[in-house]
C-alpha cells in the first residue's frame, strides 16, 4: 500500500472516530432549561461596537441593535471608534440624535473615541465604561436577529458561563469565495454546539460573542497586542476554568471577505493567532481539561496536521501531473474529440469505479454527515442558502483552500519570525 | 461542580496579569493562573461506542467496496463468457457450418465489449490484487478471446478483401510503467475515436501465460507501452499520434503471413 493512501486512510479512521463521538455527545445532551435566565431575571447588557471607517455598515448594524426584543431598560450600545477618518463618527453621532428625537423608550446609545489604534483597546474602553453584566463585542459589519440577543444571555444564569457564542454565518454570499466560507460557517454551528455540551470551545467569533463582565474584571480585558484577542479571550476562560457556552438559535451575520487576498490576510492572522496562542495556553492540553484536553484539541490538531499533508501531497502531485497531461495532449494534438466520446461502457464502468473505491465510499458517507450538519444549521437558523451551489463549491474549493491558508500561514510565520501585523 | 477557584496567592499573579493586558503588554511570559479547574472526562462509555462504532464503519467501507468488487467481477465473468461463446459460435458457424465468414459484421460490437472488459480487469487486479487468482483466470482468459478474436478478424480481412486495421497493444502495470502504459492508452483510445473501424488489442506483458509469452517473442516486445500496427509495423515512441496515423494510411489490411502463431 502506498504511502500516501496509509496516510488517507489513518485520516478517514480518526475523522470516523471523532464524529462518531461528536454525534453520541450531542445526542445524548439536552439544554438545562432550569440554569437558563427566564424573562423577568435577564440580566443588563451592553453592546460594545468598536468602529474604524465602518460608515458603510455601522447605520446597519446599530438598526439591527434597535429590533432586538431584549427589555429596553436593561440594553446600552457602546459604539468606540479608532481614529475612523470617514463619516463614521458622524453618522453615529445623527444615529444617537435621531434616537433622542423619538418619544418612544428606547436604549441608551453612547459614543467614545479611543486613540490607542487596535480593536482590543477600543473593546477594552468599552469594558471600562460598560454598565451592564453582559458584555457584547459585535462588529460592525454584523446583524443579528431581534431574539440573538436574548437567546445568548439566558445561558449565562449558570455561574459557570463567562461566554456565549452565537450561530455565527455569512450575510448574503455572491461569490464563490463567501459561499465556500458561508458552508464553513454553516457546518461548524453543530460542531459549535457539540464542542460546548463538551465544555470544549476555545475559539469564539470576534464578530459577536457576549462576556460575563466580572471575568474582566477580575481576570482582565482584551489583550490588545495579540493578533487574534478574541481567540486569546476565549482561551483564558478556558484555562481559567469557566465554561463557554453556544446558543445556535442565535443568529449573527457577518460579511465575509470577498476578494482572495483579503480571506489569505484574514485566515493568516487566525491561523497564526491560533497557534500562538495555542502555544500560551498549551497546559489547555492534557487530562485537567477533561474532553477538550484529552480528545477535541488534540484531534483538531491531528486534523490540520493531515489536511495539510494530504492537501500539500496532492496538490505537489497534480502540478507534475499537469505536465505529463500537457505532454499526452501534444501527443494527440489538442484532439478533445474523444473526450466527449461516453457510452454505457464509459459510465458502467465509472459506477462501478466509484462504488469499488473505499476512499470515496468515505467520503460520500462524510458527505452524508455533512447534510446532517446542515440540515441541523437549517433548523437553527431558519433555512441555509442556496445549497445546491454553495454545497458543490465547499467540496471543490474548501479542502484545497484550508490546506493552502495553513501552508501560508505556517511559512509566513516562519519567515517573520511569528511577528504578525492585524490587517 | 464550580471551577472558578479562589486562592489568595495565585490571585496575585491573576491582578499582575490583568494589570499588564490593560497596558495592552504581551503577557506570553506571565504565568496564568487557571485557577485550580479540574474538569472530569464526561463518559468513557462515549469514548468506547464511539471508538466501536468508528471502527465497524471503517470496517463496513471495506466491505462494502470489496463486494462491489467481486460483484463486478461477476458481472465481467458472464459478460466475458457471453462474448467468447459469441466468438466462439460465429468460428465454428463458418468452419463447420460453412457459414458466409462476410456476413459477419457484429466484429466492431465484440470489439468494444472486449476494451471494456480489459479495463473493468485491470481496474479488479488494481481493488483486488495482482496475486487475486480469480482475476488473474479472468485475465488470462481476456487474452485467450482476444487473440481468437483477431484471428478471426484476420480471416475477415483475407476472405473478404477488407482492410480492418488492428493495433496489438503491450502495456505494464507495474509501478513505474503504469503512468507512460496510460497516456499510450488514452492516445490509442484517441485513435480509436477517429478511426472507427480500428480494433485494439491489449496485453498485459508481466501476465503470467504462455500465451503472452508467445506474443512478445513473435513481436520482440522488449519495452512498454509497445504498438504492432497491423501485425506489421512496431511502434515505440507514443508521443505523436500521427505516426499511428501515418502507418495506418500506409498499410493495408494484414496478409496471412502475419497472422500470429499460438
Amino acid at each position: 500500500m502506498d504511502f500516501i493512501v496509509l496516510v488517507v486512510y489513518i485520516s478517514i479512521y480518526i475523522g470516523l472516530v471523532a464524529t462518531t463521538f461528536y454525534i453520541l455527545t450531542f445526542v445524548s445532551s439536552k439544554d438545562d432549561k432550569e440554569k437558563m435566565f427566564k424573562e423577568h431575571e435577564l440580566p443588563t447588557v451592553s453592546v460594545l461596537i468598536p468602529v474604524l471607517n465602518e460608515e458603510k455598515s455601522i447605520v446597519s448594524t446599530l438598526n439591527s441593535i434597535l429590533k432586538s426584543d431584549y427589555p429596553l431598560d436593561k440594553l446600552e450600545v457602546i459604539v468606540i471608534d479608532n481614529n475612523s477618518t470617514d463619516n463614521t463618527n458622524k453618522l453615529v453621532r445623527e444615529f444617537i440624535e435621531k434616537r433622542n428625537k423619538i418619544k418612544r423608550k428606547t436604549f441608551k446609545i453612547k459614543l467614545y473615541i479611543e486613540k490607542n489604534p487596535g480593536k482590543g483597546n477600543a473593546l477594552n474602553l468599552g469594558i471600562s465604561k460598560a454598565k451592564g453584566e453582559i458584555v457584547f463585542s459585535m462588529d460592525a459589519d454584523t446583524f443579528v436577529e431581534p431574539w440573538s440577543l436574548k437567546n445568548m444571555v439566558r445561558y449565562f444564569k449558570n455561574p459557570e458561563v463567562m461566554c456565549v457564542s452565537p450561530g455565527i454565518t455569512i450575510y448574503n454570499p455572491r461569490n464563490i469565495l463567501q459561499r465556500v466560507q458561508y458552508i464553513e460557517y454553516v457546518i461548524g454551528l453543530f460542531l459549535r454546539k457539540t464542542f460546548a455540551i463538551l465544555n470544549a470551545i476555545h475559539i469564539t467569533p470576534g464578530a459577536f460573542s457576549a462576556y460575563r463582565k466580572s471575568f474582566f474584571d477580575r481576570y482582565g480585558g482584551y489583550d490588545a497586542g495579540n493578533i487574534t484577542e478574541d481567540l486569546e479571550l476565549a482561551m483564558r476562560i478556558q484555562y481559567n476554568g469557566y465554561k463557554i457556552e453556544n446558543s445556535p438559535d442565535s443568529p449573527a451575520y457577518t460579511i465575509a471577505p470577498n476578494k482572495f487576498s483579503h480571506l489569505l490576510k484574514q485566515r493568516r492572522r487566525w491561523y497564526i493567532g491560533l497557534m500562538k496562542n495555542m502555544w500560551k495556553y498549551k497546559n489547555l492540553f492534557g487530562k485537567k481539561y477533561g474532553d477538550m484536553g484529552m480528545f477535541v484539541l488534540p484531534i483538531a490538531w491531528i486534523s490540520i496536521f493531515f489536511a495539510v499533508f494530504i492537501t500539500s501531497y496532492f496538490f505537489i502531485k497534480t502540478l507534475f501531473d499537469i505536465g505529463d497531461e500537457i505532454s499526452f495532449l501534444k501527443s494527440i494534438h489538442f484532439d478533445f474529440g474523444n473526450f466527449f466520446d461516453i457510452n454505457y461502457y464509459f459510465w458502467d464502468r465509472l459506477f462501478f469505479s466509484v462504488l469499488s473505491n473505499t476512499i470515496i465510499i468515505f467520503i460520500l458517507f462524510f458527505v452524508v454527515i455533512i447534510l446532517a450538519y446542515l440540515f441541523y444549521a437549517s433548523r437553527k437558523l431558519g433555512k441555509v442558502n442556496s445549497l445546491w451551489i454553495n454545497l458543490p463549491l465547499f467540496f471543490i474549493f474548501f479542502a484545497v483552500l484550508f490546506g493552502f491558508w495553513w501552508i501560508v500561514s505556517l511559512f509566513y510565520m516562519i519567515a517573520n519570525g511569528g511577528r504578525v501585523s492585524w490587517k | 461542580m464550580s471551577y472558578v477557584w479562589h486562592h489568595n496567592n495565585q490571585y496575585k499573579h491573576l491582578i499582575c496579569v490583568f494589570e499588564m493586558v490593560k497596558k495592552g503588554k504581551k503577557t506570553d511570559n506571565v504565568p496564568i493562573d487557571n485557577g485550580g479547574a479540574q474538569r472530569r472526562i464526561q463518559s468513557n462509555g462515549r469514548y468506547l461506542l464511539a471508538f466501536i462504532i468508528g471502527t465497524l464503519v471503517f470496517i463496513l467501507g471495506f466491505v462494502i467496496t470489496y463486494s462491489v468488487s467481486y460483484f463486478q467481477y461477476d458481472r465481467i465473468s458472464d459478460f466475458q463468457d457471453i462474448t467468447s461463446y459469441s466468438i466462439f459460435s460465429d468460428k465454428l458457424g463458418y468452419e463447420i457450418f460453412n457459414k458466409d465468414i462476410c456476413s459477419f459484421n457484429n466484429f466492431k460490437e465484440i470489439s468494444e465489449g472486449l476494451g471494456y472488459q480489459g479495463r473493468v480487469i485491470d481496474d479488479l487486479e488494481r481493488r483486488l490484487g495482482k496475486d487475486n487468482k480469480d482475476v488473474l483466470f479472468r485475465k488470462r482468459f481476456y487474452t485467450l478471446v482476444e487473440l481468437e478474436h483477431l484471428e478471426f478478424i484476420n480471416k475477415m480481412n483475407k476472405e473478404c478483401k477488407r482492410s480492418i486495421p488492428t493495433i496489438l497493444f503491450f502495456y505494464s502495470n507495474e509501478e513505474n510503467d503504469l503512468s507512460t502504459s496510460e497516456d499510450a492508452g488514452k492516445l490509442l483510445d484517441t485513435l480509436s475515436s477517429r478511426h472507427r473501424e480500428l480494433i485494439i488489442y491489449s496485453f498485459d506483458v508481466n501476465l503470467d501465460s504462455e500465451l503472452i509469452d508467445n506474443l512478445k517473442d513473435e513481436y520482440e516486445v522488449y519495452k512498454t507501452p509497445f504498438a504492432v500496427v497491423n501485425q506489421e509495423s512496431k511502434i515505440i515512441d507514443f508521443t505523436d499520434i500521427k505516426k499511428f496515423e501515418d502507418v495506418l494510411g500506409e498499410s493495408d489490411a494484414p496478409v496471412s503471413k502475419n497472422v500470429i502463431r499460438l
